[in-house]
């Protein structure tokens, strides 16, 4: 299974060209993607979110560096991002962590932001943010 | 021999090579403890070095000279320094810069020299002296860091610490220890005595003061404090010897209101805070140096923080208004900050129950509600703890909405806002100390304001100032003559048909101090007017001297009063529709009709809650900044020590945020344009730290007709620990007030 495999991860030798960073990517995301049945099920995580929510905050995660052409540097992100999931993997983390970070995500539960505020002055937006701003 | 003693002694010979052209024979220390007895030609010769460096005196003391005749010229260390006649040698030497060690002279209170560790070589003199209590003659030629001084200083460190216990890492005075530091700079490094310590029983001084008595040095600072400057006889010293220990002859608790100072007088850890004990070591504190808000003192203040919590409170240095003291109230209130904290937005459902809301929401109901009332119906009330800022902005969001229905509590309905020497303390707090007379109306300083209390007890014990008193039977620690309890007495005083007449007459600088809780009064402008005749008859408002005081009671009143926040009509609260209370806790809300809709805005659940519709929650004078004016009419500024609680935001800025959403907005936002906001009304506000004393115009006030009731002065405050929504919230000041009560 997945996560057994992934016990065994070693850290992989630098890409040696854009390519290969490329390939690395997506093999790192199938990666993911096979692990989730699994995450859903250690941390019981059916009652607020999909396996299909789950992969695109994983994709998402993934697109934030879209712009990303270093290989070393993507060799760096990668490294990262085998980390955070041998971590969510070997249940480092716990449930809140899961949620918080890809359930529910960086907002936060308040999210009746935009079109009300349109018109308000910097102020009142700061205001609403918090009290040093 | 290691490595690390031979690089020391390298380092020391060729350091010597430079600073030192004397004898170049050398002993690393040893077992002698005073190496430099071994080298005392060296220091002689360093006495008749002609040109010295210029020293700076201790702490930036300067000298008042008197009398310029009377100066007198001693050396301190081979240094000339001119002093005034009858100054002390320890007082001769700060002036010239040399912090002599001691442990029982505090300058403040009067001379024990029982410590012994102040000593000092002078020509000519068969032994040291003890410096705190030699006067300085003319010529004197002070040593202080002789050999022999030296050597004196470790022996009595010595003697000292044979007793002490070594306690230090559990003992909260730890790191600000006089003893501590003392025995680093001068002490021997090993002791010489092995028999057991001894040990005394700790006594029991009340839920303020923690004593741990097996660690007190005798130096009696806590005896001479209770005695002289708090006026109550409770501490002394029993027994003799080795036998001497501190302590309340009968068991028996400190009954004084400043009897936490006594915490920062004792040089060691014997006194210590009760509810600090154990809490933080003093080190790992951020001082924030603000103002204290709970009276209308302003006293100065350090709050000690760790993180996001108030540690404890002491108090800064302020010769003008609290010295170095600060009552007990100041410095023990901090434990209300944490609880009973509103921390979000919160909105009372149909069920009469309180929940949640976002800011938006909150808000946005304000606005529309405001918008649905009448002008005249809409009123604001600023609570005890506001700040200038945001009285300032409350006012002007107020007076956009069409209302001129604001006031602030404690002022009564009709403040007299027009003329500033009404309503401030005249001779400034420490100006109380030229008196030579004092007349208190309907006023107990004590509770109202401990710290003028003080002042007027330290004018009394210095001058034997006469003190006469009108208004309830009340507790004094100093000599009073209680003259009546209702204002006829005052009338009486008025046509000088009372005894104490004469006493006011004959006084050169009389004062009279009129409590803050005659506002409430229904005959306030007639006692006013009885007081100003007496003043007129007595001489007491002059152009060198006006004596007429009132003495306030909330920290917001004076700025209040300045920014002219007076009702329009005096029944507003029987008609009021929306009613917006700003930490106003006290004012009586009993004839407020049932279909009013109340914001409270404010840090404490407290009474305004219980009434309110709507809660926004706000911050603590510690967690903001914020103008507050005394009752001498000196502005102070408070400065943000620890982060707010939860949601809450600052007074003003909930206010300006208001205005937007409800379509008026305010035209400033940030602290700096409501200031030059502020500035346009009452400039006085920004000089801060400066008194500003009122233009003189007393006589321009109206004639009065009313008539003086006879109903008696009633008490301003019930109970000096409970006096606001904070105090209110503290478990230490509940457990004093149970025992004031007993
Ligand atoms: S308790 Fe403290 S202040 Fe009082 S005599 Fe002892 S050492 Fe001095
Ligand atoms: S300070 Fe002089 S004897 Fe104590």
């Amino acid at each position: 299974m997945a996560h057994i495999m992934l016990k065994k991860l070693k850290v992989p030798a630098n890409s040696g060209s854009l390519e290969e960073a490329r390939s690395r990517t997506f093999e790192f995301f199938r990666m993911c993607c096979r692990s989730i049945p699994h995450i859903m099920e250690i941390y019981n995580l059916y009652d607020v979110v999909t396996p299909s929510q789950l992969r695109s905050a994983a994709a998402a995660e993934v697109r934030k560096n879209s712009n990303v052409t270093n290989p070393k540097v993507i060799d760096m992100l990668l490294f990262k991002g085998t980390e955070e999931l041998m971590n969510i993997v070997n249940q480092s983390k716990q449930r809140h962590h899961i949620v918080g970070q890809y359930v529910v995500g960086n907002q936060g539960l308040v999210q009746d932001l935009a079109a009300k505020d349109q018109d308000t002055s910097n102020f009142l937006k700061n205001f609403y943010g918090s009290n040093y701003s | 021999m290691g490595l690390g003693l031979l690089a020391s002694r390298t380092l020391r010979s060729s350091s010597r090579i430079f600073h030192n052209n004397g004898p170049t024979t050398h002993f690393l220390r040893t077992i002698t403890s005073t190496p430099d007895l071994n080298n005392a030609d060296a220091s002689a010769s360093a006495v008749q070095q002609p040109d010295l460096p210029p020293r700076n005196p201790v702490g930036g003391a300067r000298v008042h000279f008197p009398n310029p005749e009377d100066a007198i010229e001693v050396f301190v260390d081979g240094y000339p320094v001119k002093i005034p006649k009858g100054m002390t040698v320890l007082q001769a030497c700060e002036v010239a810069g040399v912090d002599i060690p001691r442990f029982c002279y505090h300058s403040r209170l009067s001379i024990a020299g029982n410590c012994r560790m102040c000593l000092v070589e002078v020509e000519k003199s068969p032994k040291p002296v003890a410096s705190c209590a030699m006067p300085a003659l003319p010529g004197m030629k002070i040593k202080t860091d002789t050999p022999i001084a030296k050597k004196a200083r470790e022996g009595v460190m010595e003697f000292l610490l044979m007793n002490h216990p070594l306690d230090c890492p559990i003992c909260d005075q730890g790191g600000e220890c006089d003893l501590q530091d003392q025995s680093m700079a001068f002490g021997s490094d090993r002791g010489r005595f092995t028999e057991m310590k001894r040990s005394v029983v700790d006594k029991n001084l009340g839920p303020l003061v923690k004593t741990v008595m097996t660690r007190c040095i005798q130096c009696t600072r806590c005896v001479r404090f209770a005695s002289e400057v708090a006026g109550v006889e409770d501490l002394g010293m029993l027994g003799r010897g080795s036998g001497e220990e501190i302590g309340t002859y009968v068991e028996k608790l400190m009954t004084s209101e400043l009897s936490g100072n006594v915490i920062d007088i004792c040089p060691v850890g014997a006194l210590t805070s009760k509810p600090f004990a154990f809490k933080a070591r003093n080190w790992e504190l951020k001082g924030t140096e603000s103002i204290d808000v709970t009276d209308a003192v302003g006293s100065n203040i350090r709050i000690d923080s760790r993180g996001p919590e108030v540690m404890r409170v002491v108090p800064r240095l302020n010769e003008d208004i609290n010295e170095e003291w600060i009552s007990d109230k100041t410095r023990f209130f901090y434990d209300g900050l944490k609880r009973q904290r509103l921390n979000d937005p919160m909105l009372r459902g149909p069920d009469g129950r309180f929940k949640a809301v976002t800011w938006r929401d909150a808000l946005a109901i304000v606005a529309e509600v405001m918008h649905q009332i009448k002008p005249e119906e809409i009123v604001g009330v600023a609570g005890k703890l506001s700040d200038a800022e945001s009285m300032m902005a409350l006012k002007d969001l107020l007076n956009k909405m069409g209302s001129n229905n604001i006031f602030c509590e404690g002022n009564g309905m009709h403040p007299n806002a027009d003329l500033r020497s009404g309503y401030i303390m005249n001779t400034g707090i420490s100006g109380l100390e030229k008196a030579d007379a004092f007349l208190l109306v309907g006023t107990q300083p004590r509770v109202e304001a401990a710290m003028v209390n003080a002042r007027i007890r330290k004018t009394v014990k210095a001058t034997n100032a006469k003190v006469g008193y009108v208004g309830p039977a009340a507790d004094f620690n100093y000599d009073h003559r209680h003259l009546g309890t209702d204002p006829k007495t005052l009338v009486e005083i008025a046509e000088g048909r009372h005894p104490f007449s004469s006493a006011l007459k004959n006084a050169k600088n009389p004062v009279i101090i009129v409590g803050a809780g005659v506002f409430e009064r229904e005959d306030k402008d007639a006692v006013f007017a009885a007081v100003e005749t007496i003043g007129k008859n007595n001489n007491v408002v002059r152009p060198d001297w006006n004596g007429l005081n009132v003495l306030l009671l909330n920290g917001a009143q004076a700025a209040a009063l300045d920014l002219g926040l007076v009702p329009e009509s005096d029944k507003c609260i029987e008609s009021a529709k929306f009613v917006y209370l700003m930490g106003a806790d006290d004012v009586s809300l009993d004839k407020l009709p049932d279909d009013a809709f109340v914001v409270y805005q404010g840090h404490h659940g407290d009474r305004g809650v219980y009434r309110a519709n709507v809660i926004l929650p706000a911050s603590a004078f510690t967690e903001k900044e914020g103008i507050y004016e005394n009752t001498e009419g000196c502005a102070q500024i408070t400065l943000p020590a620890v982060p707010t609680v939860g949601d809450a935001r600052d007074d003003w800025k909930i206010i300006r945020a208001l205005s937007e959403v409800a379509g008026v907005g305010l035209p400033y936002d940030s602290l700096g344009a409501i200031r030059s906001r502020i500035r346009t009304v009452a400039p006085n506000l920004l000089e801060l730290d400066e008194r500003q004393p009122a233009t003189f115009s007393t006589s321009l006030r109206p004639e009065v007709s009313q008539k003086v009731s006879e109903t008696p002065f009633t008490p301003a405050v019930e109970n000096f620990y409970m006096t606001d929504a904070i105090t209110r919230a503290s478990k230490i000041m509940a457990q004093c007030s149970a025992l004031l009560r007993k």
